[in-house]
């Protein structure tokens, strides 16, 4: 047993990775058939109406991913940032964190397996969503490119790397799982708010979330790269702030 | 294989250790004895690494790797099983080790039954059980056990008790407890910690012997309280105290002007003396006269 196979074991025991998986698996099966049907979802609350008439126009491919990213930025990433702090909380009952605090010679060798492997399944369970949402995309409305799903999938598993790192950072000076989640939601929510300013939002992590709506549509890669920098800079402070904060706290 | 100096630590205007001077020799197993908020579990945290002292100074004579330590209410995820965390805790301190030391330690902690069973079903004494084997799996030259016995049902007590008794010669233990009478049995050298300062360390003999009143109990057919009354007024006797059923505790000055005068001044009272006997020295009694 390492603390490797520990971490695998969690999220298979406590079932976190069925929660990570089904959450982005649906949101890729539901995300194109609403594109698809939400005319036809309207045309049955029809009655409900009060006869206002509503007219969209026909689904394109583009849209079955539009779908999927805007549940998948959302719940999606509450159902990581959860996962993440039950994970990387390791203190949050002071006995297992003296268990493991009291065996290693760095709090890093605790962090490091808890990072990658829940970074790990969380970013799985993205590109499971994201491919069932473009074949079903495909099947539905229409194909889509590779190149431009590819880039967005990889720019949306960075920002999920981002996500996990800020749970870390949070999960070092918050004092329980409740703690952490707050302080990473809280965050997360205040990213947009700053990205309404047009010349900031292309610099904000939030704005990979939605480069696999985007490029499909027909944005540049280019559009995605401040904000690329941006987080891979933010991701490696908050690994250094997450360690800081484990050194720091006393049991 | 520990010495400290000054160890003090403070939250804020609240001192929760002052001035400690703990020695404790190699081999020997510690008893650390106090009542609750004595600042045991905060020593105990300085030595283990997990809390900063405020000021003075800590020396181990081991490396942090050859330390291990066990906290009051040990604790594990729920959904591994007992073989499991004794593994997790093997690979964390001592990974060259064979596989055949984890079922080694399981059997030592009268687990081997259980070892495949999810922890979150085991009871508080097989959690504490657990929590001594992975303690020593690594093998550690320093073991620091906080209140390991405590909330544990006789049987239990008696198990962990048996296994910290066995760990004599193999490791230096250092064991806090509010429970004196663990404390008596199994340690050879004890502290007493009270309100964050080191009020006696030493071989549990000198202690008993140095510090503790002694005292004799003196069973009457009647009369206790004229007894007593006389008794006391008696240089000698530093008090009486009644224990009920007609017994009285006479603490005396010097146990040899007690044996020579006791029993004359007990016929000049004309009391029945039914049995009189010096009163075995206790840790508990030593630990009240510091404490008092």
């Amino acid at each position: 047993m390492t603390l490797w196979k520990l971490e695998v074991l969690r999220l298979v025991r406590t079932r976190r990775i069925v929660a990570l998986l089904g959450a982005y698996v649906m949101f890729g099966l539901l995300g194109p058939l609403t594109a698809r049907y939400l005319a036809e979802f309207l045309d049955l609350a029809g009655a409900d109406l009060a006869g206002a008439t509503i007219v969209l126009p026909d689904p394109v491919p583009a849209d079955g991913m539009i779908q999927y990213v805007s549940n998948a930025s959302q719940l999606g990433t509450l159902v990581a940032v959860v996962v993440a702090a039950g994970s990387l909380a390791f203190d949050a009952i002071p006995e297992m964190g003296v268990f493991l605090r009291t065996r290693v010679a760095n709090v890093a060798a605790i962090l490091a397996p808890r990072l990658v492997v829940v970074t790990v399944a969380t970013v799985a369970a993205f590109i499971l969503g994201s491919l069932t949402a473009w074949y079903e995309t495909w099947v539905l409305i229409g194909p889509l490119p590779a190149g431009p799903i590819l880039a967005g999938i990889g720019f949306g598993a960075l920002f999920l790397l981002f996500v996990v790192a800020l749970v870390a950072a949070a999960a070092g000076w918050a004092k329980n799982v409740l703690g952490t989640v707050m302080a990473a939601v809280v965050i997360l929510l205040v990213m947009p708010i700053l990205g309404v300013a047009d010349s900031v939002a292309r610099w904000v992590p939030t704005h990979l979330s939605g480069a696999l709506a985007e490029l499909p549509g027909g944005a540049a890669a280019s559009d995605f790269l401040p904000a690329t920098v941006v987080t891979l800079t933010a991701t490696a402070g908050l690994i250094w702030l997450a360690i800081a904060g484990a050194r720091r706290r006393e049991l | 294989m520990i010495q400290t100096r000054g160890l003090t630590k403070a939250y804020g205007d609240r001192k929760a250790l002052a001035e400690v001077d703990l020695v404790v020799p190699e081999g020997s197993v510690y008893g650390l004895v106090g009542p609750n908020g004595a600042g045991k579990t905060t020593l105990l945290g300085i030595l283990a690494g997990l809390r900063r002292s405020s000021s003075g100074t800590v020396k181990l004579a081991v490396d942090p790797t050859e330390r291990a330590v066990l906290p009051d209410t040990p604790r594990f995820d729920p959904w591994l099983t007992g073989v499991e965390v004794v593994s997790l805790a093997k690979q964390l301190t001592d990974p060259d080790a064979d596989s055949g030391r984890v079922e080694e330690v399981l059997a030592d902690a009268g687990l081997a039954e259980a070892k495949q069973r999810r922890v979150g079903g085991y009871s508080r004494g097989m959690l504490q059980r657990l929590g001594l084997a992975c303690t020593i799996v690594g093998r550690p030259r320093l073991i620091l056990l906080d209140e390991p016995a405590s909330a544990l049902d006789p049987q239990g007590r008696r198990e962990v008790l048996d296994l910290i008794s066995r760990l004599r010669g193999s490791a230096t233990v250092l064991f806090s407890s509010h429970i004196l009478g663990d404390v008596q049995e199994v340690c050879d050298t004890v502290g007493i910690l009270d309100d964050g300062r080191l009020l006696f360390q030493g071989p549990i003999e000198s202690l008993l012997v140095g510090q503790a009143v002694p005292r004799f109990h003196v069973r009457l057919r009647a009369d206790a309280d004229r007894v007593g009354a006389a008794l006391a007024d008696l240089d000698w006797v530093a008090d009486v105290e009644q224990l009920g059923d007609n017994t009285l505790a006479v603490a005396v000055t010097s146990l040899d002007v007690a044996e020579t005068n006791l029993p004359g001044e007990l016929a000049a009272t004309g009391a029945a003396v039914i049995s009189f006997q010096p009163e075995e020295a206790t840790l508990e009694r030593a630990f009240l006269e510091l404490t008092r």
